[in-house]
């Protein structure tokens, strides 16, 4: 032909390429794009199915539920048969901690961990077998402790401060989940929650937190040495008087007699004196889980279970809000659980609690056991220094007044009497939080006794029999 | 027939059945996939027939002709790309129909030579003609293998 | 163009057969052996053998493409009439042979690239004609004609003839016009007025279920005509684009009307008697038949409101475990996954492919990640398992899209005259 090319003369014709150029591939590679896009969705949609697909169940009521059980295997809630199958006041006295499935109550061990409870598995569907969920509960300490109250109505909470177990927690009045809810009118006000979770006023136990936010900030030798006169009354200067209990008051006292005493000007002088600044004391109880003047604290969470922050107002030293809060009245409240975790704290001399929890281990359906329970501690609450002055003053305190009640327990604790208003009803509590530090029972708790009566039984009695309950388990 | 008392009498006949047949359903579908690699050898051949097993060949380099449209020019998205500025962004489109090449200019400024003559509508290209686009000299050639009837 | 050894046909449908074959075993386990499971037997076996008998002596190119159809629409008939009890779903099936022969028909229309970009008008004129249908003969917005013995959707129909609609070849994207100084290509200036025609469309009937699936055609028309007309995408104009993206999700998130929003923010299992209903009934089935279901025909999801189409998935995880629901998805996928085997020969048909792959994907999407309650549930179908005769019959006619793209027949005979 004319004009042709110089032939590129080769030996012989190249091996043919025909791949498709890029215009043609983007397309395919497009279409890979959106393949690998939807496919690991797919998988991710499996995931999300079998991993969930017991919540589906549960939340659906599709399926049957397991036990609960307490630490030594006795049965605190069984969702496979009528709980009228077991013997009268079986669950009579942790209804509203472990709760049922009937929806009633929702911040219970059951209704937070359905799922986990359900019968169900996704390979062998709902003939899969039992789940079983494993509490640190000792059921038979719990139901010792809750017929200690007789006829009075509270809390009481405690745990192991070296390992982290709760043991014993009881709030009364408290529903029989065995005998259903046909009587849900008459029942008494507060059968459904548990207490213990619930803040309170707590009265002088609170007394413990402004000491250890004087600690921090004035040092222990510097707070120990502090003296104050107590004439029965104070009157601060805006000229609010602060009453104390002793109306002929204690006369001039160091700080362990005046925590012995409970004395309410000598602790409102010591918050008025300025020895702990305001944004002092504010940090510590901010760092102690307080949700100071409305600011958010975080609610505290027990294997699911919500547990809402203590609270308080501080405003101004020379404030009679301010300091009457300091003494645990007034605005103040905190939670029986909170006050137990940071005797916790205190106990073991660190300033940050083992972590309380309730469920150890679960059973899936299919036999395999979960462990669920991780020891973990608190963040730092409070600087060891002042745990261990803390732990001094409450045990001198303990030895000094509770010796007939505690005997042969080496304890700490403080008591408080909180006033409450409960809708133009008023009434007194009887808190005590405190500590044991015997290797018998070395737990952390808190007793609140409501319109205890000067005859009733005193929470230190209460203590004792919780110690002796729970006292030799491990 | 019913089969209901046969499963009432060996529950666990059933779960077994179901679960090999539904096994085995997913194996037919999965083979079918198998299937595919053979599917692309044949679409290979036929897209070398249909193209006759022609590349192009320029400085060395060879160009396959895999699409039924070619863009040559400067655009860096071109299928064969001259970056330099005697070519057009968008200078010549190669383009099969009915088993023949053809090249046409799309617009460009210094022209496309086929065989040393500048086209100015689309032009049939057969093995060992020249085209020139600016100073860019390249042959049809064709290959051989995969199926291509010399 | 000289015909070459096609992959062994007899094979790929022997296997075909086999699959129904132990379904239908699967079926019988279930119901025994009773008149109804030889009937669907049959039906279905003859319709495969049929099927092949077609394909080897009528059209032998691309069998992929129509052995997965046939596999794919054989199974959703078992699916369908086995769902709740067996009776044998006829429409469905009818509607599976018309989606057969509507791909033979669609793979005949476009399997020459350049035929079908020169008919480029007739598929404007059918899209704006549809649209006009949509707009103008279904009743009080709701997306459908009532034919009295029949009830079509076209905008099923409009799917389809968008993703005509948005393929494009390079010879198209060549030729530009000039207004005010302004260059453009007119094709890519139609299109944005078609998308934002079948937008407004879509929010005027309150159906923003489909709307995604445009959206995803449309944008990766774009995408593929960008990436061909502008130099490489730049980082910053990625950038811009995807800020782009996400200002439009955010605006149409705000100003998505009251219903939308009401299932952007709802949780299920607060509503479960309520809003809820579907996906909780949904989500607790799939948990019920587990791997490998309660067998077929003892499902109970049958009797919540479309269970055979919007949660669908779920209705075949139910009763045959979700190991073959997602088998059955992931066979679907092997549609438009079929040009990663063989890759189109020419940029109109890459255009179609990825559209296919987009409608059946960001459909699948919707559907089974909404009925999952993972994504807003909207009512969209599943191709070719859903229950809809117009989602079956348009879905029938992209595959034949993808068919094209596998067998092209490339002879234009505006350019052939010109040869040298």
């Amino acid at each position: 032909m004319a004009g042709r090319q110089k032939k590129q003369q080769r030996p012989s014709a190249p091996q043919l390429d025909i791949s498709a150029p890029r215009s043609t591939r983007r397309a395919g590679k497009w279409t890979a794009l959106l393949l690998t896009c939807f496919i690991l969705a797919l998988i991710y949609l499996g995931y999300t199915l079998i991993s969930k697909a017991p919540s589906y169940m549960a939340k659906s009521g599709k399926t049957t539920y397991g036990k609960v059980l307490d630490r030594d295997g006795d049965v605190l809630f069984d969702g496979s048969q009528p709980l009228t199958n077991y013997p009268p006041g079986q669950f009579a006295d942790i209804g509203n901690l472990i709760g049922d499935t009937s929806g009633q109550m929702s911040n219970t061990i059951v209704a937070k961990h359905l799922e986990e409870l359900a019968n169900y598995s996704f390979t062998y569907g709902n003939e899969a077998g039992d789940a079983t969920i494993h509490t640190t509960l000792s059921h038979r300490a719990n139901k010792t402790v809750y017929n200690a109250f007789g006829d009075k109505n509270g809390a009481a909470i405690a745990y192991n401060w070296k390992t982290g177990e709760i043991l014993v927690c009881v709030s009364r009045p408290c529903v029989d989940i065995a005998q259903g809810y046909a009587d849900l009118e008459s029942m008494p006000s507060g059968s459904l929650l548990c207490k213990a979770f619930f803040p309170t006023v707590p009265g002088s136990t609170q007394k413990v937190s402004t000491l250890i936010a004087a600690y921090e900030a004035a040092g222990v030798t510097g707070v120990n040495a502090l003296e104050y006169t107590c004439e029965g009354s104070w009157v601060n200067p805006n000229g609010d008087a602060i009453n104390c209990h002793q109306a002929y008051g204690h006369g001039t006292q160091n700080l362990q007699q005046a925590f012995e005493n409970s004395c309410n000007p000598y602790f409102a002088q010591l918050v008025q004196s300025g020895i702990a600044p305001l944004s002092s004391i504010i940090g510590t109880y901010t760092r102690m889980g307080y949700a100071v003047n409305g600011q958010k604290a975080d609610a505290m969470d027990l294997d699911g279970i919500t547990i809402n922050p203590a609270s308080t107002k501080l405003s101004d030293l020379n404030n009679f809000e301010t300091e009457w809060g300091a003494l645990g009245q007034g605005k103040t409240l905190v939670s029986p659980y909170q006050l137990m975790l940071w005797q916790g704290a205190i106990a073991n001399g660190t300033g940050s609690a083992v972590r309380p929890y309730l469920v150890k281990s679960r059973t899936t359906p299919t036999g395999e056991n979960v462990e669920l329970a991780v020891q973990r501690q608190t963040p730092q609450m409070f600087s060891a220094q002042a745990a261990q002055a803390v732990r001094e003053v409450e045990t001198l305190n303990s030895t000094h007044h509770y010796y007939v009640s505690f005997d042969v327990y080496s304890c700490g604790c403080k008591s408080g009497t909180a006033q409450v208003n409960d809708g133009g009803r008023e009434y007194e509590n009887s808190l005590l939080a405190g500590f044991c530090l015997d290797d018998r029972a070395p737990v952390a708790f808190c007793i609140l006794i409501e319109e205890r009566q000067s005859w009733d039984i005193t929470t230190a009695q209460l203590a004792r029999i919780l110690l002796d309950a729970v006292s030799g388990i491990s | 027939m019913d089969l209901t008392p046969l499963f009432e009498q060996y529950p666990f006949l059933r779960e077994a059945a179901t679960a090999f047949v539904v096994i085995f359903v997913d194996i037919c579908a999965l083979v079918i996939l198998l299937a595919a690699g053979r599917e692309r050898r044949r679409g290979d051949r036929g897209w070398a027939q249909e193209g006759r097993g022609y590349m192009l060949a320029c400085e060395g380099t060879l160009y396959p002709l895999g699409a039924a449209e070619i863009l040559i020019g400067r655009h860096p998205s071109a299928d064969i790309r001259f970056p330099d500025t005697e070519v057009s962004r968008f200078h010549a489109l190669l383009c099969l129909s009915g088993g023949k090449w053809q090249i046409e200019d799309i617009g460009a400024q210094n022209g496309v030579l086929v065989n040393g003559r500048r086209i100015t509508k689309p032009c049939t290209l057969h093995q060992n003609d020249a085209i020139q686009i600016g100073k860019h000299r390249m042959t049809v050639v064709k290959g051989t293998g995969k199926g291509v009837v010399a | 163009m000289t015909k070459t050894k096609p992959i062994s046909h007899p094979f790929l449908l022997l296997l075909v057969l086999i699959a129904h074959a132990a379904m239908m075993i699967l079926v019988a386990l279930s119901f025994g052996i009773t008149a109804e499971v030889v009937k669907l037997a049959c039906i279905v076996l003859t319709a495969d053998f049929i099927g092949s008998i077609i394909l080897q002596f009528v059209q032998r190119e691309a069998c992929t493409v129509d052995t997965v159809l046939l596999l794919v629409i054989g199974m959703s008939t078992i699916y369908q009439s086995c769902f709740g009890g067996l009776e044998f779903a006829l429409k469905h099936f009818a509607f599976g042979v018309g989606a057969f022969l509507m791909c033979q028909a669609s793979y005949l229309v476009t399997r020459n690239p350049y035929r079908a970009e020169r008919m480029k008008p007739l598929w404007y004129a059918l899209f704006f004609g549809l649209v006009a249908a949509i707009r103008f003969l279904t009743g009080s917005r709701s997306m459908w004609i009532d034919l009295g013995f029949i009830t079509i959707q076209p905008s099923e129909f409009v799917k389809p003839v968008f993703v005509l609609i948005c393929a494009s070849s390079i010879r198209t994207q060549l030729k530009k016009s000039s207004f005010l100084g302004i260059h453009f290509v007119p094709d890519n200036l139609l299109l944005i007025f078609c998308t934002g025609v079948i937008a407004v469309l879509q929010w005027w009937c309150r159906d923003l279920g489909s709307l995604p699936t445009f959206l995803a055609v449309a944008g990766f028309a774009f995408l593929l005509r960008f990436c061909y007309l502008r130099e490489k995408i730049s980082a910053r104009l990625m950038v811009f684009l995807i800020l782009c993206a996400v200002a439009a999700a955010v605006f149409a998130w705000k100003a998505a009307p009251a219903y939308v929003q009401e299932r952007l923010h709802s949780d299920i299992w607060a509503d479960m008697s309520g809003t809820g209903y579907q996906q909780v009934k949904a989500l607790t089935a799939i948990a019920e038949g587990g791997w490998f279901g309660k067998g077929a025909g003892n499902g109970s999801l049958i009797h919540v409101a479309a269970s055979r189409t919007d949660i669908v998935f779920s209705t075949i995880c139910e009763e045959w475990g979700l190991f073959t629901g997602m088998m059955t998805v992931i066979l679907v996928l092997f549609l438009p996954a079929s040009i990663l085997t063989v890759p189109p020969r020419s940029y109109y048909h890459s255009g179609l492919a990825v559209g296919v792959a987009a409608v059946f994907m960001v459909q699948m999407t919707l559907n089974i990640f909404g009925s999952c309650n993972l994504i807003p549930f909207t009512g969209v179908t599943i191709p070719f398992i859903s229950q809809g005769g117009s989602s079956m019959l348009a879905s029938g006619i992209l595959a034949g899209f993808l068919k094209a793209a596998q067998a092209p027949v490339l002879t234009d005979r505006s350019t052939a005259k010109g040869g040298a």
